[in-house]
């Protein structure tokens, strides 16, 4: 440790009160709550951290909410970029308004330059926000730099002359801080005054309340920031919270929101406090950001290997990492194992990174990956955003609101994908840059090892207002649609869309709704649109996402086209919303499905629109097509055993516990689905047209289901019976964890995984690994895994108790059943899973079986003795 | 002998056609009357053991004096018999008969008689269950009353519950015994869902088929359908032999989602999270591999033969946020259902407690470190969660600071062994207490502790294989579980009008009405 560090971390105990090193234990205990982030090449308004935070309402209970914003526009704080870019935006937050002379005198006057001084505005009641119940603080906001004098005299004071000016400066910002928290808040029983940030270019408000309120409150609809984060928090201790508690925690130029609980908080506070760091706030979130601040700013380590001190790499991971690394990753982890956090975590961080002319945002998920997370890149030639998310729709929440209100942005992202904890593949943390001259900012995504992630930029937007005729079609497409052929339909647009103008799509899509006006073409039109939506095809020169913003549009418009229950109009479809939702009527001996418009229904409770599709079902409906969903949850629950011939087809974005339950039903999710998806499913289908989340089919008994993406961590854990799964990606974890499924080819279960993705063109690729993660079937007594690996890359150390064995006759007979049906649901042909760089080859050099066998540690006394 | 499989398989599907019905239950299927009387039920061994044992020397004339003169019928001298049977020791009072007029030892004309404690009971028991507790239970399931002559109340641990003694005041206030309130309400969330009220402020754990036999838990069934309380599945399924109480029965969701389906929580008036024990917090379930008959496996959907691991904690649930989740699914899949949920006592259990309130819960259920048959390994029974009587009275006092005290239903559980432990989680602020192993011992349980091993159980309780599970029937497991039952609620209601309170209710709280033993305040 060099000189300096030692000097900073020791003199610390000039700015705690004389008294012993008191142990801490935490204040309050939190769980889950939401987090959401983005990072934007234009700075766009408060408003869009909104969305994403009503959206994660139900993650909170309205006891502590907070944002923090960065990359701000000088002029809105009434500051030029000079000053903006210089100084310290010191924001503290007055619980008692009185309070604000008295931090002024003690805390502000004597040791800062001041450029400005402003009271952030407000709305005059804060009872005007509906359940704001607990007035938030008033805010007070200096710019300011530390008086030369001042800082002078602090580096003689403490020995730390020769430090840089600003890592001095930076030092003498985070005492006093420290000191006016002591003084105003720590100390009291009545708390008065804290400090909500300090750092450079990057703001932080928070309140007992939801996140969004603080939008509300302090007026920032259109204070437009590059970089927002926003915390729902759930706080489960006492009647009394205070807005200190809240996320987001600052460092000095940083903010952390976390989702999730330690269950080594004394542990990593006891660590810093053998390095002289003591707590005020009592959270996990503050030792969090202490953490960073003191590997980053104090330790000056590279973001990798503060990563790897908080999310260690492990296991199989570990081993594939290069020598070199495997030397400094021991070292870390010897030296800060106590640090890292235990349990459950996942930190969304923001920071100004002034002196190298960056914004960053970083989310870092554990080792075990116990926390949902999502990220998110759209990049439209015009801006690009980056977003990382708790869920997915409040990332789909958040763009739908930029793209509503600036073009520029596209409404669908370009990727969506999960981090691996403590991995050797990502490691488990992604890290988006906003760098580069105001108007030409550039968006970069990377790793925790550096290595960027892409998303294909080239492409024609054809998300366009204005439809543009289609120069070779003919009437084809209604008579197609007439005589109920939508592989027509479907195979045109494949085939033409790379020629076609970029308003074109529109067009066809629009001819798709006129010929739909006749009922008897409605069907075929749904049916069409699904399977454009569903497809990973070549898009030639049209973007992607932007091709599947139209088809969705489209999708929308025809359902909204049908009639509600009471209107006039014929035809098999009846449609409901949130405004006609107490009119479900019985189906009329023509109709057949209900479509539920589920936006403005909430995700849970007596009113959510799960409630209303048992209702219809008691009424005598079997088919459903749920659309525009927002994350509601517990679509096909509650039915009941009795629901053969059931059938759901959802649109949008489908939330937690759909299907958990299902017993008979069919479940068709078209896109990406959540977490908690098929818990103790018993019987059923269940195709997913996308990925899906965490603890997938967790306790499941049966049910037959089909995955085109990858699986979160933790799918099938404790699955018995006879679930049949097959999963065309992969899975992050612990896939299939104490499995007790039976004998595959007796009737029990099974789950295939395939390892394969699509290239931008449609095309099928091989994973760089079929299975990454460590553990695989851990523990198992029942059932197998086929997995797809021609090039054997799953050893033998990934597997706890299961072995590998070649692949039989029967075992093939029997998993071709279900991958022709995988074929038909996706149209990923059994020839090219069975065909490596470009050879056929047969089924048992393709598929490997991983199956149980009898463990000391769980077979039954007698047998251990014979 | 070895039973074949499809003689275990019919007593597990055999379907009772309830004779006497009460209507259909939540799922429909039709609802049996379980009759409320006490009947005497003889203990099912031969020789029921005693404290006292009466030794007959051959200088018996078999006169019958001793029978004529004996109260209690410990002699019995059937008409027409020549002979004396032998002496039924287990209903002999001791010692302390010696200063009435029928003291047989005395009476008997050739000094025939001779009056020796039990060596066995020595053998029997620990300092928590004592001998005398285990016989004591044993009398009451088979006479629906406590005994005399035998500490019933209490346990000789020198902790917990041990330590604690009523203050019965001098003259309370007058209450008429027929009149008292022995029901609490279940339901207090006025959240629009059903009330439900039990008859007696306790009901009965869970205990899965597999870990106890079909007889065991269809009795316990059919003692809470007569007394009008509940029975829990625990995690190993709902075997259809209990549809006919499913208006008494608790399905159980826990961490290993054994037999959970819809259908199965849908059928219950109240469903239970288990997420800890507190005989074993943070180590999930294990159900040993010999324990794991076909029967079992096919009830879980499992591979026979292997140990069957219910994880630690749930997967799906790492937050507070994610448990309110959880909870809300089960409501969606039962709109009419409560939700009970277990948790262990960790040191900050109050603030559990709390979070599961603001989670949607109905009740919150705290299982405290004494409980825990023989399958919770010993290490962690005796050093993991917080004794239940601190646990009590912290989250209670948490729960009124709160304001929420009277908006969820407070049951505790974790080493509740009589009447008295029960009224005493009341007076230290519960609603209601859940209970175990007293059940177990009403069926003749002796505490080996060997509940896990081998085939398990000896007495034919804790086991599933077809031959020792044949050691008891139905009927007489029920009776015996309505007689403890009796015995306890008529052990109620006397402390009830010796403290002066109309109802189990009013006791809530009143922990002013206890007194702890030490150094100041020894036993009267």
């Amino acid at each position: 440790m060099s000189h300096h560090v030692e000097r900073l971390l020791s003199t610390r105990s000039n700015v705690y009160r004389d008294g012993p090193n008191a142990e801490t234990s935490k204040a309050a205990e939190e769980g889950g709550c939401g987090v959401t982030g983005f990072a934007c090449t234009v700075p766009v308004g408060g408003k869009f951290i909104y969305e994403p935070s009503v959206q994660m309402q139900n993650r909170g209970n309205g006891k502590g909410g907070g944002i923090a914003a960065s990359g701000l526009v000088p002029e809105q704080l009434g500051i030029d970029q000079a000053t903006l870019d210089s100084h310290y935006l010191l924001q503290i937050a007055l619980l008692d308004p009185n309070a604000h002379k008295e931090v002024e005198r003690d805390h502000v006057l004597p040791y800062f330059d001041i450029a400005t001084s402003t009271r952030q505005p407000h709305i005059a009641d804060h009872r005007d926000i509906a359940g704001l119940d607990v007035r938030p603080p008033d805010i007070q906001r200096y710019a300011v730099r530390v008086k030369p004098d001042v800082l002078a005299k602090f580096a003689s004071e403490n020995g730390l002359s020769g430090m840089s000016e600003r890592a001095l400066e930076d030092e003498f910002v985070w005492r006093n801080s420290f000191k006016l928290n002591d003084a105003f808040y720590a100390s009291l029983g009545e708390k008065r005054a804290f400090v909500l940030s300090h750092a450079r270019d990057l703001l932080v408000f928070k309140m007992v309340g939801y996140a969004e309120q603080n939008v509300q409150y302090y007026q920032l609809e259109d204070f437009k920031a590059h970089v927002w984060i926003a915390h729902q928090r759930y706080p489960t201790k006492g009647r009394v919270w205070h807005p200190g508690g809240a996320h987001p925690f600052v460092g000095v130029n940083e903010a952390l929101v976390h989702n999730g609980d330690f269950a080594n908080y004394h542990s990593v506070s006891e660590y810093l406090r053998q390095r002289n760091i003591r707590q005020q706030f009592l959270t996990d979130t503050e030792v969090s950001v202490q953490l960073f601040d003191l590997w980053d700013r104090v330790y000056g380590y590279p973001l990798e290997y503060i990563i790897e001190a908080l999310a260690p790499t492990t296991e199989l991971d570990f081993d594939q990492l290069p020598p070199e690394k495997q030397r400094i990753y021991r070292q870390i982890q010897a030296t800060h194992i106590h640090a890292s956090p235990d349990g459950p975590w996942f930190f969304i961080i923001a920071r100004s990174q002034k002196e190298q002319g960056r914004l960053q945002l970083l989310g870092i998920t554990d080792t075990a990956m116990l926390r949902p997370q999502v990220f998110a890149l759209s990049d439209s030639g015009e801006v690009q955003i980056g977003l990382i998310c708790s869920e997915k729709q409040a990332i789909d929440a958040t763009l739908r609101s930029l793209s509503r209100e600036d073009p520029r942005f596209c409404a669908t992202a370009d990727k969506y994908w999960n981090a691996r904890g403590g991995s050797s593949s990502d490691g488990g943390a992604f890290i988006f840059t906003v760098a580069g001259e105001n108007g030409s900012k550039r968006l970069t995504c990377a790793d925790k090892f550096g290595r960027p992630v892409k998303v294909e930029v080239a492409g024609v937007r054809c998300d366009v207002a204005h439809p543009e005729s289609i120069p070779e079609l003919t009437t084809d497409v209604e008579e197609w649609l007439r005589s109920g052929n939508s592989n027509a339909v479907f195979h045109h647009v494949v085939k033409h869309i790379d020629g076609w103008p970029a308003g074109a799509l529109r067009d066809f899509c629009n001819r798709v709704l006129e010929a739909a006006r006749t009922p008897k073409v409605m069907p075929t039109a749904i049916e069409a649109m699904t399977l454009l939506y569903d497809r990973r095809y070549d898009t030639g020169s049209k973007r992607r996402s932007t091709v599947l913003q139209v088809i969705d549009d489209t999708l929308c418009a025809l359902f909204d086209a049908c009639p509600t229950c009471g209107q006039p109009g014929e035809g098999q479809y009846r449609r409901i919303d949130w405004d006609s939702r107490h009119q479900i009527l019985a189906p009329a001996p023509s109709e057949r499905v209900l479509i539920i418009d589920a936006a403005r229904f909430p995700p849970e409770g007596d009113e959510c629109d799960a409630c209303y599709q048992r209702s219809a079902f008691e009424l005598g409906w079997r088919r459903f097509i749920v659309y525009r969903l927002r994350g509601q949850r517990f679509t096909g629950v509650g039915l009941g055993p009795a629901t053969d011939g059931v059938r759901f087809d959802t649109y949008g974005s489908s939330g937690d516990y759909l299907a958990s339950g299902m017993d008979g039903e069919e479940i068709f999710v078209h896109g990406n689905a959540q977490d908690q998806v098929g818990q103790i499913a018993k019987r059923g289908k269940l195709v997913i047209h996308g990925d899906v989340g965490q603890t997938f089919m967790y306790g499941a008994k049966g049910a037959d289901v089909f995955v085109l993406g990858n699986a979160a961590g933790r799918p099938l854990i404790n699955a018995v019976g006879r679930p049949r799964v097959v999963i065309n990606g992969t899975c992050l974890d612990f896939l299939a964890e104490s499995f007790m499924a039976g004998e595959p080819t007796e009737g029990g279960g099974f789950v295939i995984l395939n390892g394969i993705e699509f290239d931008s063109k449609g095309q099928l690729v091989p994973l760089a690994a079929p299975y990454p993660g460590s553990n695989l079937f851990s523990l198992a007594s029942g059932g197998a895994i086929y997995i797809r690996d021609p090039h054997r890359r799953v050893v033998e150390q990934q597997l706890n108790g299961g072995v590998f064995s070649a692949i039989t006759d029967r075992d093939w007979r029997l998993i071709r059943t279900y991958l022709e049906e995988n074929e038909r649901h996706f149209g990923i042909k059994i020839d090219d899973l069975l065909t490596s760089e470009g050879r056929r080859l047969a089924p048992e050099q393709v598929y490997r079986k991983v199956h149980a066998v009898k463990l000391a540690v769980l077979a039954a006394a007698t047998e251990k003795k014979s | 002998m070895t039973l074949p499989a499809s003689a275990s398989e019919a007593i597990l599907t055999q379907d009772l056609e309830p004779t006497d019905s009460e209507g259909l239950g939540l799922s429909g299927h039709l609802q049996e009357t379980v009759e409320r009387t006490v009947r005497p039920v003889p203990d099912r061994y031969r020789n029921a053991m005693g404290k006292y044992q009466l030794r007959r020397s051959t200088d018996c004339q078999n006169c019958g004096n001793c029978a004529a003169i004996c109260p209690e019928g410990v002699h019995v001298k059937p008409e027409g018999y020549a002979y004396v049977l032998r002496p039924k020791d287990h209903l002999c009072i001791g010692p302390s008969c010696a200063e009435t007029s029928h003291y047989c030892v005395d009476e008997c004309p050739k000094q025939a008689l001779q009056l020796l404690r039990n060596p066995s009971v020595d053998c029997m028991g620990d300092p928590r269950w004592t001998a005398d507790l285990i016989l004591s239970t044993w009398h009451m399931a088979e006479t629906g009353h406590a005994p005399r002559n035998l500490e019933h109340r209490h346990g000789a641990s020198g902790g917990g519950f041990d330590r604690l003694r009523f203050d019965f005041p001098e003259s309370p206030s007058p209450i008429d015994p027929d009149a008292v309130d022995t029901s609490i309400e279940l339901n207090r969330r006025s959240d629009g869902r059903p009330s439900v009220r039990i008859d007696l402020p306790v009901y009965g754990g869970g205990m899965s088929f597999g870990s106890v036999s079909i007889h065991t838990i269809v009795g316990k069934a059919r003692a809470a359908a007569a007394w009008n309380i509940f029975s829990c599945t625990g995690e190993g399924g709902f075997p259809d032999r209990l549809k006919p109480y499913d208006d008494h029965m608790i399905t159980q969701v826990a961490t290993g989602l054994f037999g959970v389906r819809e259908d199965t929580i849908q059928r219950v008036r109240i469903v239970e999270f288990k997420y800890a024990q507190g005989a074993k917090p943070g180590l999930g379930g294990h159900l040993l591999g010999d324990k794991n008959t076909p029967a079992v496996a096919r009830m879980r959907e499992a591979v026979a033969g292997n140990a069957l691991f219910s994880p630690f904690p749930f997967h799906s649930v790492y937050s507070v946020e994610d448990h309110k989740k959880h909870l809300d699914w089960i409501k969606q899949i039962n709109p009419r259902t409560l939700v009970s949920v277990k948790v262990s006592t960790p040191t900050d259990v109050d603030m559990v407690a709390v979070g599961s309130y603001y989670a949607g819960a109905h009740i919150i259920h705290l299982d405290g470190s004494y409980g825990g048959t023989g399958a919770a390994p010993d290490i962690a029974k005796k050093n993991i969660a917080m004794p239940i009587e601190y646990a009590i009275a912290k989250v209670h006092k948490f729960l009124v600071a709160e304001g929420i005290r009277d908006s969820v239903t407070l049951i505790v559980s974790g080493g509740a062994r009589t009447a008295h432990d029960v009224m005493k989680a009341i007076a230290l602020g519960a609603d209601g207490v859940v209970i175990g192993t007293a059940e177990m011992v009403a069926l003749g349980c002796v505490r080996c502790a060997c509940c896990e091993s081998g085939r398990g159980c000896p007495r034919g309780i804790a086991s599933t294989d077809p031959e020792l599970m044949r050691l008891m029937t139905l009927d007489w497991a029920t009776q015996r579980l309505i007689n403890l039952l009796s015995a306890w609620r008529e052990q109620m209601v006397d402390m009830l009008v010796r403290l002066g309170l109309p109802s189990v209710q009013a006791l809530r709280g009143r922990s002013d009405l206890l007194y702890y033993l030490d150094d100041e305040r020894a036993e009267p």
